[in-house]
């Protein structure tokens, strides 16, 4: 098992924290580190505690050990409303989109608040994801899922977040969808620190810099992208992916 | 320009061609001409009940449809209005302009600061506590009511009059070819108010509070990891909700000028409204008027369905029984409205024309 490395000055970091859904201890010892100016992808088998890492970290689950630090700051006993403040956006597996809202008023209650800044960032957004502006006054939950999925990563886009933890966007999605998720999300790059939770490899090994491997709620191997794509061994032991 | 300026303009640009918009016009002219167009008392009381009763329902969509909080005590306010309009002008005699704004005034207040307590009391745990919580006060308020009968006249209620212009026997002159009487002052004062309530309810509904409402009933935990305390604000909600519903309580007090629990307090007022509400259609505010305009005007004027017949089918004994069963047509008309429009009228007819758009 390798061992968590530090890096000089994370933008996030966590330590050892375990986590439980009911009477399931989920996360047995979770660590991590992402540093600036990278997509750092979690992957692993279903049930390996992904999922559960972004939902403690965004504070919506409690952590009942270690430590999550963002910025320096402790915020694994903050509530979920406290860290989002804090500039950490959650794009959740279910997409969380209002469904009975508009495309325009899921951008708005998105807001913290709505001044200059925000608007020119929502020229930002209009750059990355073209389409939504076709659709801004549709209903959401008449949108197709590549659309949803797109309104659900742009949304956070509209706030100063630092961090954007994302959770399987590919999930339901047509392959050119996918291709075209992939191209949007290499944009947001740019403005943004990104954690990607993603079962399909194809498109985790097309955004990230970084992975860490997840088996039975702990953090196994991470390394460079690069370094996971050329080794077979343990693409075939932890993510069951052969040849 | 940036793109959302971009989109405000061509908002503000179809304005004015867009069809809800004359629909909404149309639906004023017509409340504001009812006095004129139709002669009789009994028309014009069914259509002013509608107005009333579109504002209650409507503040009860605020929590129910918007924010998805379910109450089973709304009525509570409506009481509370009701009883402070009559206390002031029935019980203490009160009877001027001041004390008649006033009982307004302490009517907002009590039901403001009430609900505001009994939210922060109930809706951190769950939502169901809310609803069972709402309906133990409002029983305890409807038993209150008739057991206090030095302040609210028991069982029995209590008559009043109104100041200057909306006593019944008041009039200055004729307009349009009817007389001006207290009653029809009344009626424009009631629309007047019912209006305003109205737009007040656009804008809060319409306002960042109101997204955020909106996102709360669709997903509460996404609210709470978008940065919003969310049971703040159903507490916002709720406290807005039972104002509007204190006036309008109020209101059916001036109309009515007779406040009793049965009146204003009972369990079946609250049925009423949440019939209202489904039949409207949840999330929409408008399906308010809707829905109290199929409620009170079914219950009017189908109970006169034998008279009806009687005079279409004389001597016709089969069509006469038939016809006797009007509470069996009601309940089919529902069945009806609820099977071909199961988001309520406007419910599903706004759907209808947001899906045609995205397609």
């Amino acid at each position: 098992m390798a061992e968590v490395e530090p890096v000089d000055e994370p933008i996030l970091k966590v330590e050892r924290i375990h986590s439980l859904i009911g009477k399931h201890h989920v996360l047995q010892g979770v660590s991590f580190q992402v540093d600036p100016g990278k997509v750092t992808v979690l992957l692993g088998r279903n049930g390996a505690g992904k999922s559960t890492t972004l939902r403690t970290i965004m504070g919506l689950l409690s952590p009942s050990q270690g430590t999550i630090r963002f910025k320096e700051q402790a915020i694994h006993h903050m509530k979920p409303y406290e860290i989002s403040r804090l500039g950490i956006g959650f794009v959740p597996e279910d997409r969380g989109i209002f469904n009975l809202l508009t495309v325009e008023e899921n951008f708005r209650v998105a807001m913290h608040q709505e001044n200059g800044k925000t608007r020119e960032r929502m020229e930002t957004v209009f750059h990355i994801f073209p389409d939504l502006k076709k659709f801004w006054k549709a209903t959401a939950g008449n949108l197709s899922g590549g659309q949803k999925q797109m309104l659900a990563i742009a949304r956070p886009l509209v706030n100063r977040n630092e961090l954007l933890l994302i959770d399987e966007p590919s999930k339901g999605l047509a392959p050119i969808i996918i291709d075209h998720l992939i191209d949007s999300i290499n944009k947001l790059k740019e403005f943004t620190v990104v954690i990607l939770v993603e079962q399909n490899f194809y498109m985790a090994s097309s955004l990230g810099s970084d992975f860490y491997l997840f088996d039975d709620g702990r953090t196994v191997h991470h390394g460079q992208m690069e370094e996971l794509v050329q080794n077979e061994e343990l693409k075939k032991k932890y993510l069951g992916i052969s040849g | 320009m940036n793109p959302v300026q971009q989109f405000r303009l061509e908002e503000k640009g179809v304005r004015f061609r867009n069809p809800y918009f004359f629909l909404r016009i149309l639906l004023l002219a017509f409340f504001v001409f009812t006095p004129f167009m139709f002669r009789s008392f009994e028309v014009l009381d069914v259509v002013l009940k509608i107005i009333i009763f579109s504002a209650l329902v409507a503040s009860y969509d605020v929590i129910l449809g918007y924010t998805g909080i379910v109450s089973l005590g709304h009525v509570l306010y409506f009481g509370i209005g009701c009883y402070s309009v009559g206390i002031f002008m029935g019980n203490l005699g009160w009877i001027s302009y001041g004390h008649l704004a006033l009982a307004f005034l302490i009517a907002i207040a009590v039901s403001g600061i009430l609900s505001v307590l009994i939210g922060l009391f109930s809706l951190r745990i769950r939502a169901i506590f809310f609803a069972m919580v709402t309906l133990a006060f409002m029983e305890f308020a409807f038993i209150l009511s008739s057991q206090l009968r030095s302040i609210t006249g028991g069982d029995d209620g209590i008559s009043f009059k109104l100041p200057g212009i909306l006593a019944v026997d008041y009039s200055i002159g004729h307009f349009l070819g009817i007389e001006l009487t207290g009653r029809i002052l009344s009626y424009f004062l009631i629309l007047l108010i019912c209006m305003i309530l109205f737009l007040f309810m656009l804008r809060f509904v319409h306002s960042p509070v109101g997204r955020v409402l909106q996102s709360i009933r669709d997903n509460e935990p996404r609210s709470i990891a978008l940065g919003y305390r969310t049971y703040l604000f159903q507490v916002i909600a709720s406290s807005f909700a039972s104002c509007v519903a204190a006036v309008a309580g109020a209101c059916f007090a001036i109309w009515v000028r007779y406040v009793s629990p049965d009146s204003s307090l009972s369990v079946s007022i609250m049925l009423d409204v949440l019939l209202m509400v489904i039949v409207g259609g949840m999330g929409t505010l408008y399906g308010g008027i809707f829905g109290a305009a199929f409620l009170m005007v079914t219950r009017a004027f189908l109970p006169k369905l034998q008279v009806l017949v009687g005079s279409i089918l004389p001597g016709v004994p089969m069509a006469a029984r038939l016809s006797e069963r009007w509470l069996f047509y009601f309940g089919l008309l529902f069945i009806i409205i609820v099977y071909f429009f199961p988001k309520g009228i406007v419910g599903t007819v706004q759907e209808f024309f947001s899906k045609r758009r995205t397609s």
